[in-house]
């Protein structure tokens, strides 16, 4: 019983490391720029689909492939700021939601076009593998999964805290007219803040390929976790977002193992309307926009 | 009566005309059916217009209401016999009382935030309908029993049958929009929709107007819903819930016109008659083009003209306006 538990509980942490990469990337764009991506899991399709090509096409191990996903979905970021979001800040929300919600809708739609509605699976030496602790089963792939995610998130966090780039966004997420009064560009600042949160999107794709498939469909699935794990950890609040992550990866686990093998989407909803019911604000209280 | 409001009198007296005889002119099924398909997602569209156009909550949830619509109907007919006609409005009443609770979490969030809570719901209603296999026939879904010629319980041999009721169904959506339009609730709902704080401090009492609105916008999207269903003989949760229909009454509201009378109308007969001409160009349909040219167009139309197809001709009205005022001068 208690094994049963606890094996559930590291299963959604293990997975949950991912949700941090993807709902990081939402949160950080929508403490710096103050949009919601909804695009956000698109770019995590689109790390895998690189990932996948890179691992056919030349034989890399798919989390090698981080290396080229990363650096090339940093730079897509800096040019959807600067070529499509730049041109819709503004007081008013219509071009902004549905700007990133178009551009999300064409991505997977072209995907569907292009590459079909196929499941496209990698297998690696390791794709299989696990580790025995106890009675615990940690599969190899995941685990190397998380720890790199914690190690980005970490690095990010670093970034934020030390760099004078990081603390110019942290200031521009706080008050943007003040940061801009400091000196501090607007649109470069947005356009790093795009850039990192895409290559989290494509760090998480590549680390995902060892275990997952990748199809037109399946950013829809994180990024619906994402969007929860933002608004459970306090929207724009990069800590906030890790924490809530790993929180849904377990209670989605969770609700696998004792609810029933497709009601993953079920607690995340759960969650998702007892969060807007009790806490709308997030678990660590603050204000919303 | 000024001249400019007879001329539009006039303009939309011919175009009901037009409208009015369309299907004794036009006898191919296909054509009547791509029709049909525009007078459902036009009402569609002016049902979203009402809340997301004009108060700008930005729903992409109206799928919820449809569904609602649907199943309530479906289950009276199949279950107690019930013409859809009184399960039409019966699913329109379902959907309006659904929409309080949806309405109060969703509200508790502002802007884009809002919208991702409106996509929950519906999906999450989604998930009901499949997980709940007792309630209402699960994820297999079921046939709509034929009855041939049966008009009381909203089934015709005559395809031009369905496309009245499509047009009436218009006609409805748009005169309840023209009144709003005209009264406070509707002056109130655009300043709602400029600031929701400058409103409030005025006096509006938004969370009151929101609530209302929602309900209207509700009512009127599982109508649509009913109509369908009758339509196709056939329901189930990912045709009743399909999340494509949130994102079109959004679309063709945007692309047309957002927060005007005629917007969404004119962005559906762009966006339909543009995947339709696709469609045939290119021979059999190719999953996910439809959708790829929807997208192309929303980006378009954000970037380039916010105030959408209405705003063009509005623009363009006033170039030749102002000219042919200049000429006189």
């Amino acid at each position: 019983m208690l094994e049963t538990v606890a094996q559930a509980v590291i299963n959604g942490l293990l997975i949950g490391g991912i949700y941090a990469l993807v709902s990081i990337g939402v949160t950080l764009i929508f403490g710096v720029v103050k949009i919601v991506n909804f695009a956000q899991g698109e770019f995590v399709m689109i790390g895998m689909y690189l990932s996948f090509w890179l691992t056919t096409q030349f034989g890399i191990d798919p989390v090698v492939t981080l290396v080229v996903t990363m650096p090339v979905l940093f730079v897509v970021g800096v040019l959807v700021q600067h070529f499509l979001i730049r041109r819709v800040l503004g007081p008013n929300d219509m071009p902004q939601i549905f700007l990133t919600f178009a551009l999300s809708l064409l991505l997977l739609n072209l995907a569907l076009m292009l590459f079909s509605a196929n499941y496209r699976t990698v297998h690696t030496s390791y794709s299989d593998q696990a580790f025995h602790l106890g009675g615990l089963y940690i599969p190899v792939a995941k685990l190397i999964a998380f720890v790199v995610a914690m190690i980005l998130s970490g690095a990010l966090w670093v970034f934020l805290h030390t760099t004078d780039l990081g603390k110019a966004m942290r200031a521009a997420s706080q008050n943007r007219d003040v940061a801009t009064l400091m000196g501090i560009n607007p649109n470069r600042v947005f356009c790093v803040a795009l850039g990192i949160a895409l290559a989290l999107a494509g760090a998480a794709g590549s680390l995902l390929m060892p275990f997952y498939s990748a199809y037109p469909f399946v950013g829809q699935v994180f990024v619906l976790m994402a969007f929860v794990a933002v608004v459970l950890g306090t929207l724009g609040n990069v800590v906030g977002a890790l924490i809530a992550s790993l929180m849904m990866g377990i209670a989605e686990s969770l609700g696998i193992q004792y609810v029933g093998a497709d009601s993953g989407q079920i607690v995340v909803f759960a969650m998702l309307l007892l969060t807007l019911a009790f806490k709308p604000n997030g678990l660590g209280g603050g204000r919303v926009r | 009566v000024d001249k400019a409001s007879r001329w539009s009198v006039a303009a939309v007296a011919a175009l009901a005309v037009v409208v009015l005889i369309l299907p004794l002119v036009v006898k191919s099924s296909f054509a009547i059916d791509i029709f049909i398909r525009i007078l459902l997602f036009s009402f569609i569209g002016v049902a979203w217009n009402l809340m997301g156009g004009y108060a700008k909550q930005l729903s992409l949830g109206h799928a919820a209401y449809f569904g609602l619509g649907a199943y309530t109907s479906t289950i009276l007919q199949i279950d107690f016999g019930i013409s859809p006609w009184i399960g039409m409005v019966a699913g329109g009443v379902v959907a309006m009382l659904a929409s309080l609770p949806i309405g109060w979490l969703c509200f508790r969030l502002r802007g884009p935030y809002f919208t991702i809570a409106t996509i929950a719901t519906a999906q999450a209603l989604m998930l009901i309908f499949l997980k709940f296999r007792d309630f209402a026939w699960g994820a297999e879904g079921t046939t709509i029993p034929n009855l041939g010629n049966a008009p009381l319980m909203m089934q015709f041999e005559a395809k031009s049958a369905y496309y009245y009721i499509a047009l009436g169904l218009l006609a409805i959506g748009l005169v309840i929009t023209w009144l709003i339009e005209r009264s406070w609730m509707g002056y109130y709902l655009v300043a709602i929709g400029e600031d929701e704080d400058a409103a409030e401090a005025i006096g509006v009492n938004a969370p009151s107007m929101k609530r209302n609105i929602y309900m209207i916008s509700a009512f009127l999207t599982a109508l649509a819903g009913t109509f369908y269903i009758q339509y196709i003989y056939f329901i189930d949760p990912p045709t009743a819930f399909n999340f494509n229909i949130s994102i079109e009454a959004a679309l063709v509201a945007i692309v047309g016109g957002i927060g005007t009378l005629w917007g969404p109308v004119i962005g559906t007969i762009l966006l339909e008659t543009a995947s339709t001409l696709l469609q045939s160009w290119l021979g059999s349909s190719i999953g996910g083009l439809q959708l790829t040219v929807y997208a192309l167009i929303l980006m378009a139309v954000i970037l380039w003209r916010p105030t959408g197809l209405m705003g063009m001709i509005g623009e363009f009205y006033q170039r030749h306006a102002g000219r042919e005022r200049g000429a006189v001068t």
